[in-house]
C-alpha cells in the first residue's frame, strides 16, 4: 500500500473513531434524560418500627402525584403515591398543593439496625422503561 | 525545500511511522469496536427504534470496503469466486459431520427434542436455510475477507492468525457461553479453510447449515435463542 493510500486509511480510521465517540456521547446524554427526572425533589423525614414518612414532588409538574417505593435494607417493601396531606411543603413553595406527603407502614422487622430508602418512580415517555431515583437520603433506625 | 522541512512535513502526515502491520491491527480493533458498540451500547439503549444500531454497522462496512479499495484487494482475493468452492467444501465436510454428530449426541443425551423448525418456527425450511446462508455470508465476509486477512497481515498465514480470527469471532458472541465455545470451534475451522481455499460461498453454506443443525439439535436453553451482548440478559 502506498503512503497516500495509507494516509487516507488513517484518516478514515480517525474519522470513524470520532463519529463513534460522538454517537456514544449522544446516546449517553439521551439515555440519561430518558431514564432520569432532574425535577424530583423530596425528603425522607423519619423512619421507625411503625412508619416511614416524608414527601416527594416533581417540580416540573407540581400538581401531579409522584409514585414512590420503599426499600428496607435494600429489599422492596411497599409502593404508594405521595398524596398525603403536607401543607408545609406547599407553604415552602415546593409543590402546587398540600398533597405530596407519603406514609408507609413499616413491615415487621427483626431487632437491630435497619436502613430505609424511598425512591421516586420515573417512567420514560413511552412508559416502557421505569427507573428509580432516591428521594432525600437513606434513613437509619433501630428496632428493639 | 530543505531536509528539515521535508522531515517536518513527513511527520505531520497521519500515516507517518505507521507500519502495515499496525494499520491492519488498528483496522481489526476498529471493526470489532463497532460491533461491540452495536451489541452492548446501542441495542440496549436505543429503545424500540433500532435504527441507531445501523450507524456503527454502516461505519464498519464503509471502513471495510474503503480498506479493500485502498489496499487494491480484488473480489477474487476476498473469496468471491467459484473455483475454490468444491475444494473448500471438501475441507469443510468432515468437521461439519463431526460437529453435527456431537450436537445430535448432546441433544439426545440431554433429552432435547430434535426440532428443525425451532430457529424460525413460522418459516419454511428452505427460507430458513436461505436466511442462514445470507446471514452467514455477511458474517463470513467480515470475519474472513477482512479480519482473517488483516490478521494475516499482522501475524502471517498460519495458526496464530487462525486462532486470533476464531477468538475475535468468539468474543463477539460474549456472554453466551455455549455459543462462544461453538463459534470458537467454528471460527478455527472456517479461518483455516479460508486460508487454504478462500471461498465465501462455501463458508456461508457451512455457516447457515451448521447454525440450523445446532439450533435444531441442542437444547434451547443452551443457546438462549442465539442472544448475545446485553440482549443475552433479557
Amino acid at each position: 500500500m502506498n503512503s497516500k493510500a495509507r494516509a487516507r486509511l488513517v484518516h478514515i480510521l480517525i474519522s470513524k473513531s470520532i463519529i463513534e465517540a460522538l454517537l456514544i456521547g449522544g446516546v449517553a446524554v439521551a439515555f440519561f434524560f430518558a431514564t432520569t427526572n432532574p425535577y424530583f425533589r423530596g425528603v425522607l423525614d423519619a423512619a421507625d418500627k411503625k412508619s416511614v414518612t416524608g414527601w416527594a414532588v416533581d417540580e416540573a409538574q407540581p400538581y401531579s402525584r409522584v409514585e414512590v417505593q420503599l426499600f428496607i435494607d435494600d429489599r422492596f417493601a411497599a409502593a404508594a403515591a405521595a398524596d398525603q396531606f403536607r401543607p408545609d411543603v406547599h407553604e415552602a413553595k415546593r409543590a402546587g398543593d398540600d398533597w405530596h406527603g407519603f406514609v408507609f407502614n413499616t413491615p415487621a422487622l427483626s431487632a437491630g439496625k435497619h436502613e430505609a430508602r424511598v425512591y421516586a418512580v420515573h417512567s420514560n415517555s413511552s412508559g416502557a422503561r421505569k427507573t428509580l431515583q432516591l428521594i432525600g437520603k437513606p434513613y437509619r433506625f433501630s428496632v428493639e | 525545500m530543505n531536509s528539515r522541512e521535508a522531515t517536518r512535513l513527513k511527520a505531520s502526515e497521519p500515516a507517518a511511522g505507521i507500519t502495515d502491520r499496525s494499520l491492519a491491527a488498528w483496522e481489526i480493533v476498529s471493526v470489532v469496536s463497532s460491533v461491540l458498540i452495536a451489541e452492548w451500547i446501542l441495542s440496549a439503549s436505543a429503545g424500540r427504534s433500532k435504527l441507531v444500531v445501523a450507524i456503527p454497522v454502516t461505519l464498519a462496512f464503509t471502513l471495510i470496503i474503503y480498506s479493500h479499495v485502498l489496499r487494491g484487494e480484488t473480489a477474487r482475493e476476498l473469496g468471491l469466486r467459484l473455483d475454490t468452492f468444491l475444494p473448500a467444501l471438501r475441507l469443510l465436510l468432515l468437521p461439519m459431520f463431526v460437529i453435527s454428530g456431537i450436537a445430535l449426541l448432546i441433544g439426545y443425551l440431554s433429552g432435547a427434542r430434535l426440532d428443525f423448525f425451532r430457529w424460525h418456527a413460522e418459516r419454511l425450511i428452505v427460507f430458513q436455510l436461505a436466511l442462514g446462508f445470507g446471514w452467514g455470508f455477511l458474517q463470513q465476509y467480515v470475519l474472513q475477507s477482512f479480519i482473517n486477512r488483516r490478521a494475516q497481515s499482522v501475524w502471517g498465514q498460519g495458526a496464530i492468525s487462525v486462532l486470533v480470527t476464531a477468538l475475535i469471532f468468539s468474543v463477539l458472541h460474549f456472554p453466551n457461553p455455549w455459543l462462544m465455545v461453538i463459534t470458537f470451534v467454528g471460527g478455527v475451522v472456517w479461518a483455516f479453510v479460508y486460508q487454504k481455499q478462500p471461498n465465501l460461498f462455501a463458508l456461508a453454506f457451512s455457516h447457515g447449515l451448521m447454525t440450523w443443525v445446532l439450533v435444531s439439535a441442542l437444547p434451547p436453553s443452551a443457546l438462549n435463542h442465539l442472544r448475545i451482548g446485553l440482549k443475552y440478559f433479557g
